[in-house]
């Protein structure tokens, strides 16, 4: 008869991938030989210790010592286990049984974990069926603010790990100065707006969920006004207040997030969202939620009483570039600047006639600060 | 069936010889070509619901596909996605793998592949996400790696750190735990290397000798970032 290997035996002086093995039980122990049909000298019970062990603990594990050496045997063959335990002394059952038990807690355990996760497929599923984007923004209205702010500093430390973060001067005092009276105007927010100053050419700025803001030098170098700055912040923060990068990342993970979620697994969902890392950045709002934050971002301005016509203007000069760029609108997520400044300025009409008061920081020192330390040489 | 590995390195292919009636189990994006002997059948692998879930949970591919020679012998050509090593594994139907979705290239027929959900802290921490596969059985276990296949052997209770995401395969006698790199963990989180797996033998563990993720992020540095 050819040899039938049922066991996989290790030990200090073995390979470490482990001897395929035969073993037979006797009455007086284990009877064991190697795949090489080397017989090994027989195992009284007494010297047996035993547990559960293999990924699904689904496996007999018997370790004894055998002339110094550590011996450790790897039994699944079901029809060997139950021989094991018919031949057995009932001592040593009694530490079988022990083990027995613990892996039908952890099967039962396992079972309940995957009943409940089957459940909850079922109803993603269904709910992905009926729109996935319902689903996301549902999921995203259960995410308490605290979860959100940890998300989002998490990111943060990432994202500004690789960048130079601008402390003081000028140009923080006035970032600072336009976030403070925008936000002010925002009645009961559950979020503490916080804004940070990168120094890069990059015209832009952007905002992670729980109110972290960030705007590149490069954005207040380029702008015509503290007004078109303004109108920028105020589009990222209404970005932050109607959810949308939390939307963004929710449908991006996908249902493991949406279960995190459900289950009000904080640590879950914050461990799922930093497999994001620093591309949380670079997801895309939609046409939707940029022409949301487009007008919501207006009346904030509107409220706050800071001039729209720079946030119109700056639309319009970025709607100028375009036409050089010739970007084509069907081929955008992103509602062309034109149309953006059109429809602001026609929601600025429906908004009732106010006078608009300046900032109280010089623009122009404010600028030249810019320009001054972009001379330095980088030390 | 016979296996043969070529132009091992970087940019290997495995070509499959098929006696007439012998069938593969392959990865479904692994096939390069085949003879026309061989029919390709896209079947479920244990069960409707097995499949789906390694779909939803791991992005992976619905089916396996079945390489059957149908006509008469014939051979196949295979090959990973991702520059690599390939290996074969002789599985003696008492040795289990377990192996990391992307680590899975092809199996003969009487292979046995079940997908297993980890512990929500390992698929949350790991890199391999919540399902791996079990593969148990006798017969050949192909896979692949980014970059060289590394094996280590681990006696009964030594112990080894492995980097989440420069893991393969490992065998079921093995266990582990998923622990955070002992130091600056939000800076290496960047660099996509925060968790590392302590495993305790005795048993086998293959490693990769590059990193996914870490080399997803520094292609990424070139692709400018854009964002409103
Ligand atoms: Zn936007």
């Amino acid at each position: 008869m050819a040899f039938q290997s049922n066991a996989l035996c290790f030990g200090s002086d073995l390979p470490g991938q482990g001897i395929p093995s035969h073993v037979e039980t006797t009455p007086e122990g284990l009877a064991l030989t190697f795949s090489d049909q080397h017989s090994q000298p027989p195992v009284p019970f007494d010297q047996l210790s035993l547990e559960a062990g293999g990924f699904d603990h689904d496996q007999l594990v018997v370790k004894w010592t055998q002339g110094g050496a550590s011996r450790t045997l790897y039994i699944k063959d079901a029809a060997v286990i139950a021989a094991f335990r018919h031949a057995a002394p009932p001592e040593l059952l009694a530490h079988f049984d022990r083990a027995a038990a613990s892996v039908r807690q952890v099967r039962t355990t396992r079972r309940t974990v995957l009943l409940a996760v089957v459940g909850l497929l079922v109803t993603l599923g269904l709910g992905a069926w009926f729109g996935s984007d319902a689903l996301a923004t549902w999921a995203v209205s259960l995410i308490p603010p605290e979860w959100e702010k940890q998300i989002g500093e998490s990111a943060m430390k990432d994202v500004l790990a690789q960048q130079e973060v601008v402390r003081e001067g000028p140009v923080v005092d006035a970032v600072k100065e336009m976030t403070t009276r925008l936000t002010e105007q925002i009645a009961n927010s559950p979020y503490q707006f916080t804004v940070t100053v990168v120094k890069s050419p990059v015209v832009n700025a952007f905002a992670l969920p729980g109110g972290s803001v960030v705007v590149f030098t490069g954005l207040v170098k380029e702008a015509k006004s503290p007004e078109e700055v303004a109108g920028v912040l105020g589009h990222e923060i209404n970005h932050v207040l109607q959810r949308h990068g939390m939307e963004r990342i929710v449908k991006t993970l996908g249902v493991m997030a949406i279960a995190a979620i459900v289950f009000g697994d904080q640590q879950g969902l914050i461990g799922l969202a930093k497999q994001l890392g620093v591309e949380i950045i670079t997801l895309k709002y939609n046409r939707d939620q940029e022409t949301e934050a487009d007008l919501t971002g207006l009346r904030l301005l509107h409220k706050a009483k800071v001039d729209p016509a720079g946030m119109i203007a700056f639309f319009e000069r970025l709607a100028q570039s375009e036409k050089e760029t010739q970007r084509v609108e069907l081929l955008s997520t992103h509602p062309m600047s034109a149309r953006r400044a059109g429809q602001l300025t026609a929601e600025l009409k429906a908004l009732p006639k106010f006078l608009p008061e300046p900032f109280a920081f010089d623009w122009e020192k404010v600028q030249a600060s810019i320009k001054s330390s972009d001379a330095q040489p980088k030390l | 069936m016979k296996i043969e590995i070529l132009y091992p390195g970087a940019f290997p292919m495995a070509r499959v010889q098929l006696a007439a009636g012998e069938s593969l189990k392959a990865e479904s994006g692994a096939m390069v070509s085949i003879s026309t002997t061989i029919d390709v059948e896209s079947k479920v692998e244990g069960g409707l619901l097995k499949a789906l879930s390694r779909r939803v949970l791991t992005g992976e591919h619905f089916f396996f596909q079945t390489l059957r020679a149908v006509r008469g012998a014939g051979e196949a050509l295979l090959a990973p996605t991702v520059p690599g090593d390939i290996v074969i594994i002789e599985l003696d139907g008492v040795h289990e793998y377990l192996v990391q979705k992307d680590g899975f290239l092809a199996g003969s027929e009487q292979v046995r592949i079940e997908s297993k959900m980890q512990s929500l802290a390992r698929g949350l921490l790991g890199g391999e996400g919540f399902f791996i596969l079990k593969i148990s059985g006798e017969g050949q276990l192909i896979l692949n790696s980014f970059g060289a296949i590394h094996k280590v052997e681990l006696k009964p209770d030594e112990e080894y750190i492995v980097d989440n995401s420069h893991l393969v395969a490992w065998t079921a006698t093995t266990t582990y735990k998923i622990e955070k790199a002992s130091s600056g963990w939000i800076s290496s989180f960047t660099s996509g290397e925060g968790f590392v797996c302590r495993f305790r033998g005795p048993g086998l563990v293959y490693l990769q000798s590059r990193n996914p993720q870490g080399f997803g992020s520094w292609i990424r540095q070139f692709i400018p970032a854009s964002s409103e």
